[in-house]
């Protein structure tokens, strides 16, 4: 007996290459991935492939010919059972019949499962649909299994499936679309395979393009891992594109940090402390990370505080001598016991003009010329002034022991804040904003440890005192517990926690790592703290007193707490770097005092003399022997620039730089301005009248100009940010919804145009082409559609239905349209007289219910504009 | 202004032919005009339908409402019967010997005369069918080495039973294309057929009496004045378009001819005229263009017959609406 053939030879081979071979690949995937999971007593994801692979291609090939499926794999059950039994008569062994039988029932389920695949690929309409989604619910499963979940194995996990599904589904219609009588078959098929190809391409760059970022953090640790530190360094610092530097605005934790040891700012500071002995906070910082990414492992700064202290203004941005400050970064720190203002004076070397450093709540930024024979080393600087705490000192590991004065310190200090009380009156969004911790097994973890240090200590500084003891205390051996490194190295899995890994196995790290485990220790225990990132140097100023020199490498990250009253006080946990501590380099020697300047004004060059060295600027705003001088209309100056010095953000200008319109800042020395002054009424005009012209000027910066700071938001945006799912499920959500809304609403909108239009007057064409057009738009919406009909015949039966009088107008507008004869005037009359009427008469026919469904209905002003292309 | 005094008066002549003609055929408004177009159009017309629905009686009248050019009598009208034993001399004539004169003279057969009504063309032999569209399409008989023309005007109604019926010939489509229009006669609606129930005996009468409202000349004029007929570019896009959508069409195997086209643009001109206007609209097109097309194409199946010709109509109708001009 013959039987027959349901699918070609050809479509046979068509579907072996195109459907059952990526089949074969996807389950081999798979099963590799799910004995990674499951263990089944024998391992071999090769052996099991090849079982499936068995079953689909005799699947797929038995079923190309006119065989029921039912009694077929009924028979192959029995036989598979027969077998089942039969093997366990012939062995003997108890052992070998246990690994035989687990060895057949595992090829019997695969193969059974190939068979069905390959009959569902050769028959069943319906079957990819299935296939793929029984894949999904799988992979469901497996990673269900598994207990971590993150987002480079989620990917792992799905995306080969959806792909998969997406290929099968959109081949297999192919297939059975295919035409077999074509001539080119193999042409047919590279055709289609390659649009396939392309597709997948542009899907992959696609998806790669959208995770770049993922992909490359996850590349970065593996790269990381294996050893070799080419790529894997983070550093707390970052290079701006003009070689400057600036800190982070985030913090990973990575396995090794990268040192350099150049300059970045050069600080005066007064020793502030009552005695005028205890060595200064050398800490300077430059912005607070509050926030900490779970999936990337990454600590944040965050602009949006509760009771934001943080001010940070762009002293570039900023006139010289002019002042910029902020006062409600004092109540924000709701610091009041122990607290005074100091000020200091900053140099930058090679930090971002743009960047702003200052120890602890800063209010106040006033640019500073630096003077002429430093201008090579130092670009800019500024003045800051802080509110800071008596108490404040982070001398907390690396005061050098026995230092009988810092120990007195320090004890007075901490009885001062045992005294501080709890954070009963603290305002609740505060306390959960800084007392929030991820919550899993893992940050559970260094909650226990928290607890379990700190159980004997009653007040929050105690806690902390005992946290810092944990970090320094010693094993059973006499050797430390954890170690200072730069290279500490991560966790074997790229996902693992790394705050786990350095407090329970490493224990080897940099200020990170400390910072972030000493965090969440506090914040485990309800105490507000966060991390505040900046630069830490030590004091060498015995020879220069009160000048301080932060070079890179001492980019560094501590913790504050707060304490009630107090607000926050430094607290540093980095165990001290037993190789190097000292910066290497010998200290310079700082830049002098700086002159007084008499005369100070801001504003814009309007003309600049290059051969004469004369620019006049418009002054917008002036200082005059430090009084500011009221400024009631902008007035023009004639400067002298002969003898001026030019300086710009990175350093030192010509007199070229300045165009007509820049933004500059003159200041004068002059001691012809010295014996001018003054008084309290004076305005503007006064003073310039005063003064002699040209006025002789001794400085001129050069502001940066409206677009750099526009290019500066730019790079800042573009700089890394983790992506906020949240926010971006919104964002989504908000553009499906407006979507949806604008779909819906759209065919309203074109009746509003084509109403207005019909509205207007026009000549007798325009004006009833326009009536037609709107007319019939919306009869159409409304669901009066014109089938098969010339316009004519339609308007019969729409007068006949409303009572109108369209076919009058379509016999006029028919003759408008294709005849040569003008109208009369009777038609002009009825024209202009139609429209206003008609769409009356029509509207009242149909109910608001009615003209609101009909109004919806978006695919109806779909048709009607693309009928005839149809 | 000359010209639309004369458009005028023609579209009054057609008035009163249309209205002459409904004193005995009864609502068939749209055939009448139809027969009426491919008068006017120089051509000639195919009606199919089942026997009984009026095809005879509107050929009569016509015929008799338009009076010669000699006399006051009608025009010259004559009934052929096709049957299958017809032969072509029966139709064109013969050389009959004539006693008296001892020669063969040529008796005229009954193609030469202004009306002729073919009825059940499609029961005849091929031969006698090819005969009959020859002359249709020549104007003019040939037998032996004379040269016969036939009527100025000539205008042929044939009839057919649709082509499932038992013992046709179907028309050939090379053949079929030689009318300019066809139509199905249809049957009346049902106030209509009442009223020509209780009024058969006037309605018999009326014919008999038919007035012979224009002149043969007044139809030739008639015939010129269809061809002034103002036709818009667009339309003829549109008649481009049609005809090019029937030969790209899959479900049509053989599409509509150049000379359909030229058929269709006439047929249009006519119409319009028919219709009372001087110039072509949408409306001449959708209403004309299947009775045109139809018949010309062949189809894919049955359900192309239903379908193809009116999708491309009225995506070129859509089209037109859509258009601004």
């Amino acid at each position: 007996m013959e039987i027959g053939r349901i699918h070609s030879f050809k479509k046979v081979c068509t579907q072996l290459l195109l459907l059952v071979l990526p089949t074969i690949i996807l389950v081999a995937y798979l099963l590799f991935n799910a004995n990674s999971y499951f263990s089944i007593l024998q391992n071999n994801s090769f052996e099991q492939t090849l079982f499936f692979a068995a079953g689909i291609l005799s699947g797929t090939i038995f079923y190309a010919y006119r065989l029921r499926f039912v009694s077929t794999t009924l028979v192959l059950v029995i036989a598979f059972l027969i077998v089942y039994n039969f093997l366990d008569k012939i062995n003997s062994g108890e052992f070998d019949a246990f690994f035989f039988s687990i060895k057949f029932l595992i090829f019997t389920y695969l193969f059974f499962a190939g068979w069905v695949a390959g009959f569902g690929l050769s028959r069943s309409r319906f079957f990819t649909i299935l296939f793929s989604f029984l894949l999904l619910l799988l992979q469901v499963l497996v990673v269900s299994k598994t207990s971590e979940i993150y987002a480079n194995q989620l990917i792992a996990a799905f995306a080969p499936v959806l792909f998969y599904s997406l290929y099968l589904v959109y081949t297999a219609e192919l297939i059975r679309n295919m035409n077999e009588d074509e001539k080119r078959y193999v042409w047919f098929l590279s055709k289609r395979l390659a649009a396939f190809i392309l597709l997948a391409l542009t899907l992959l760059v696609s998806i790669l393009l959208l995770f770049n970022k993922e992909f490359k953090g996850v590349e970065k640790e593996w790269s990381g891992r294996e050893g070799g530190n080419r790529s894997g360094k983070q550093s707390m610092t970052k290079e701006n594109r003009d070689g400057t530097l600036s800190n982070n605005d985030q913090m990973k934790m990575t396995g090794s940090l990268s040192k350099d040891k150049r300059l970045v700012f050069v600080a005066k500071l007064d020793n502030y402390f009552p005695d005028g002995k205890t060595p200064n906070p050398l800490y300077f910082t430059s912005m607070y990370y509050t926030k900490f990414d779970t999936l990337t492992q990454t600590f944040e700064s965050d602009s949006t505080l509760p009771k934001n202290d943080l001010f940070s203004p762009d002293p570039s941005r900023i006139p010289l001598y002019f002042s910029k400050s902020d006062t409600t970064v004092i109540s924000n720190s709701m610091a009041t016991l122990s607290r005074k203002i100091i000020s200091a004076d900053i140099y930058k070397v090679i930090l971002s003009p743009n960047e702003y450093v200052a120890p602890s709540t800063s209010f106040f930024c006033q640019p500073l010329p630096v003077e002429n024979e430093y201008k090579n080393q130092f670009k800019s600087a500024y003045r800051a002034k802080m509110w800071v705490s008596n108490l404040n000192s982070a001398y907390f590991i690396y005061n050098p022991a026995g230092n009988k004065q810092l120990e007195t310190f320090q004890q007075i200090r901490f009885d001062q804040l045992r005294m501080a009380g709890g954070y009963e009156g603290v305002d609740n969004s505060f306390m959960n904003y800084y007392t929030f911790m991820p919550r899993n097994n893992e940050y559970n973890r260094i909650s226990e440890l928290a607890k379990s240090v700190t159980k004997n200590s009653p007040t929050t500084v105690d806690k902390m005192i005992a946290i810092r003891d944990y970090f320094t205390s010693k094993d059973e051996f006499g050797q430390p517990m954890f170690k200072y490194s730069d290279n500490p190295g991560i966790p074997g899995m790229p996902s693992a926690s790394k705050l786990n890994y350095f407090l329970f196995e490493n224990r080897k790290g940099y200020c990170a790592y400390y910072a972030g485990a000493t965090l969440f220790m506090l914040r485990s225990l309800g105490i507000p703290s966060r991390i505040a990132a900046g630069f830490l140097t030590v004091d060498r100023s015995n020879k220069n007193p009160g000048w301080y020199w932060f070079y890179a490498d001492q980019a560094h990250a501590w913790v504050q707490l707060f304490f009630p009253g107090y607000g926050w006080i430094d607290f540093d946990t980095t165990v001290p770097d037993l190789n190097t501590q000292q910066s290497p380099q010998p200290d310079g020697t700082p830049p002098m005092n700086t002159q007084q300047a008499f005369m100070v004004a801001d504003g814009k060059a309007l003309t600049v003399d290059t051969i004469g060295k004369k620019v006049v600027m418009k002054v917008s705003k002036m200082l005059f022997h430090d009084e500011n001088i009221k400024v009631k209309n902008s007035e023009n100056l004639l400067l002298d620039v002969s003898i001026a010095s030019i300086t710009k953000d990175t350093g030192i200008g010509k007199l070229n730089d300045i165009k007509p319109g820049t933004s500059i800042v003159a200041v004068s020395y002059a001691e012809s301005l010295k014996n001018i002054f003054v008084n309290e009424k004076d305005i503007l005009i006064n003073v310039i009248k005063k003064m002699p012209s040209p006025t002789p000027v001794d400085e001129i910066k050069i502001m940066d100009n409206q677009e750099g700071e526009k290019q500066k938001m730019n790079t800042k945006s573009t700089q890394s940010k983790p992506i906020d799912w949240i926010s971006t499920f919104w964002t989504i959500l908000l553009v499906l919804v407006s979507s949806v809304i604008l779909l819906f609403t759209t065919p309203w909108i074109v009746w509003q145009y084509l109403n207005f239009k019909a509205k207007q007057d026009f000549n007798n064409k325009t004006k009833s082409y326009h009536i037609n057009n709107a007319l019939f738009f919306l009869l159409h919406q409304l669901g009066e559609i014109r089938h098969h009909e010339s316009p004519e015949q339609f308007a019969f039966r729409l007068d006949l239905k409303f009572g109108t009088n369209i076919k009058t107008f379509i016999l006029i507008y028919q003759k408008v349209k294709y005849s040569n004869i003008e109208l009369s005037q009777t038609e002009t009359e009825f024209i202009s007289h139609f429209y206003l009427p008609v769409i009356k008469v029509i509207k009242s026919h149909f109910s608001a219910k009615a003209k609101l469904i009909g109004f919806m209905q978006f695919l109806r002003t779909y048709q009607y504009f693309n009928y005839h292309k149809i | 202004m000359q010209q639309q005094f004369q458009v005028d008066e023609a579209i009054n002549n057609i008035q009163k032919l249309v209205d002459n003609i409904e004193t005995v055929i009864k609502g068939k408004r749209t055939q009448i005009q139809l027969i009426l177009t491919a008068l006017l159009a120089k051509g000639h017309i195919l009606i199919e339908d089942n026997p009984g629905t009026g095809k005879t009686i509107m050929a009569k009248t016509l015929a008799q409402s338009i009076s010669s050019f000699s006399h006051n009598s009608s025009t010259n009208f004559k009934r052929i019967q096709f049957t299958p034993d017809l032969l072509p001399m029966d139709l064109i004539g013969s050389h009959i010997f004539d006693d008296i004169k001892k020669e063969f003279v040529f008796k005229k057969g009954p193609l030469f005369c202004n009306v002729l009504l073919a009825d059940e063309i499609n029961r005849a032999s091929p031969k006698v069918q090819s005969a009959l569209l020859e002359c249709m399409a020549e104007n003019q008989i040939t037998i032996g080495d004379t040269t016969y023309p036939l009527e100025k005007l000539f205008f042929t109604i044939a009839t057919q039973n649709p082509v499932e019926m038992e013992g046709t010939y179907p028309l050939p489509a090379a053949q079929l294309d030689r009318f300019y229009i066809k139509i199905i006669f249809g049957y009346v609606d049902e106030e209509t057929e009442l009223d020509i129930y209780n009024n058969y005996l006037g309605i018999a009468d009326n014919l008999s009496h038919i007035k012979q409202v224009l002149s043969m000349e007044e139809i030739l004029l008639l015939q010129q004045e269809a061809e002034k007929i103002f036709i818009d570019e667009e339309i003829v896009k549109a008649v481009r378009n049609i005809v090019w959508d029937t030969r790209r069409n899959t479900d049509i195997l053989l599409g509509a001819s150049t000379r359909s086209g030229i058929t269709f643009l006439k047929c249009l001109k006519a119409f319009a005229l028919v219709n009372g206007r001087s110039f072509v609209n949408e409306n001449d097109i959708q209403i004309i263009s299947k009775n045109v097309l139809d018949h010309r194409l062949i189809y894919r199946n049955k359900d192309a017959k239903e379908n193809a010709l009116s999708s491309i109509i009225n995506k070129e109708m859509s089209r037109l609406s859509n258009l601004k001009k």
